[in-house]
């Protein structure tokens, strides 16, 4: 087992790689904000102002960031497999420390991809205007839900040889808990009816996510 | 004696006691393919070779010992002073070189050895990576990106990885592949230095590099010869 020390260093270690690979690739950052922006505009254009439909508004906020972010937290597993640089990060690092840095980067990339992205979404659909501080903690513990359950399902597949399709097998299960109580919490927000148990659903799924993952993660690549 | 990854049993003044010990030993990815039963024991500091057709098993026992695979039968133990190294520790105490270990190609030679130094917590990462860099001769490249070497020099670049750590035992996997004289010579000059006081276990076809190994093992039909 590796001790703390040498377990954090590693957690910074890959999440400054990866923060680095990313800036200098450009690999997931650039498609996810063009996929963002392109659809928020391409609705505000087909259906105009959604100001007064909350239960749509909030589905469509979620689908958006879903999507936008999927295709690359999906991939941070993929990309060593694909790259044959597995052997190289397995060899400077236990599974775990490896796993929990890539959690999160794609924590931090699901943030830069909000932080473009609800701010458009408000204006082009011309949502009500937010309770900010219950928006941002759904939006906090959505995002960790999120990106828990797609790091976990990347790290599951990346050594499949189906694993294009293994994914969606896979992560279905696991986002739909995090997508229902996200999108219910953030029409109550909106609404102003009361959340508290999508809160508690959200963290608690949060929560329980991240315990499998961290007994999961030590076993990834035994064979 | 416990290993920490701030501590990595450096091949130092004290030569460790090295001991590498298997008993029918074999990891088959599919019937007919990986590595067939072996037997054979060994006790550094030294060399010692692994010999075979292509498709013998050498990488698999390469593999094996550095704790990439688990024996599908048979077991393989690493000794370090006494102490039994598990599988999910060997990487600690193992340099790995091997054609399959690749780089990221957007990150450049430097930034890639300190990136794996940071990541096993290190102690003065970029004083390692400078030294490894100047063992493989490759100083002058740190701020080349990977995706800009050419093969000798990944090669070279995997040398510098195996050595980042100071372990005590090296697992060259055709070491000299794609390397020139001058890279050769760089590979035999790390393997005898460490040979002294650590163990080098070296899987290869090239007959100069097989002669510099104190005895070899080797793969043929399931059966493991020590000689």
């Amino acid at each position: 087992m590796p001790t703390p020390a040498s377990g954090s260093a590693a957690v910074w270690a890959i999440l400054r790689k990866e923060c680095l690979s990313e800036w200098r690739t450009r690999y997931g950052l650039n498609a996810a904000l063009l996929f963002a922006v392109t659809t928020l505009a391409s609705v505000s254009f087909a259906v105009g102002r959604l100001g007064d439909r909350t239960d749509v508004l909030a589905a469509m906020l979620w689908i958006v960031l879903l999507f936008a972010a999927l295709s690359s937290l999906s991939h941070t597993f993929v990309r060593e497999v694909e790259g044959h640089t597995l052997t190289l990060l397995r060899m400077s690092a236990a599974p775990t420390p490896i796993a929990v840095g890539k959690l999160l980067f794609n924590l931090l990339f699901l943030v830069m991809i909000e932080l473009v992205t609800v701010p458009l979404f408000l204006v082009l659909m011309g949502a009500p205007p937010p309770n900010w501080p219950s928006l941002l903690l759904i939006l906090a513990l959505g995002s960790l839900g999120l990106a828990l359950a797609a790091t976990l399902a990347g790290a599951v597949i990346a050594q499949s040889r189906g694993r294009g399709a293994l994914y969606a097998g896979v992560s279905f299960p696991l986002l739909l808990p995090v997508l229902a109580a996200a999108v219910s919490a953030t029409r109550a927000q909106w609404s102003g009816a009361g959340m508290a148990m999508e809160i508690r659903l959200l963290a608690s799924y949060a929560f329980a996510l991240l315990a499998a993952s961290l007994i999961l993660y030590d076993h990834l690549w035994e064979d | 004696m416990t290993l920490t990854e701030r501590d990595p049993a450096p091949v130092g003044a004290v030569a460790p006691a090295l001991a590498l010990e298997a008993r029918a030993v074999e990891h088959r990815f599919s019937p007919g393919r990986g590595l067939p039963a072996v037997s054979f024991s060994h006790a550094g500091p030294g060399c010692l070779a692994v010999v075979g057709s292509n498709g013998a098993g050498k990488s698999t026992l390469l593999r094996l010992l550095a704790g990439l695979l688990r024996p599908t039968a048979g077991t393989l133990t690493l000794t370090v002073d006494g102490g039994e190294v598990p599988f999910p520790a060997r990487r600690r105490v193992v340099g790995y070189v091997s054609p399959e270990l690749s780089f990221y190609d957007e990150l450049s030679v430097g930034e890639n050895l300190d990136f794996v130094a940071s990541a096993r917590g290190l102690a003065s990462p970029a004083e390692r990576v400078r030294v490894s860099l100047e063992r493989v001769g490759m100083t002058a490249r740190a701020d080349d990106r990977v995706a800009a070497l050419s093969s000798g020099m990944k090669q070279r670049l995997r040398l510098a990885f195996a050595l980042l750590h100071q372990p005590p035992v090296l697992l060259l996997d055709e070491p000299g592949s794609h390397l020139d004289s001058e890279g050769r010579d760089v590979t035999e000059s790390i393997i005898d230095g460490h040979r002294r006081n650590g163990l080098v276990v070296l899987a290869t076809h090239d007959e100069r590099e097989n002669q510099r190994a104190d005895s070899s093992i080797r793969l043929r039909g399931g059966l493991g010869h020590s000689a």
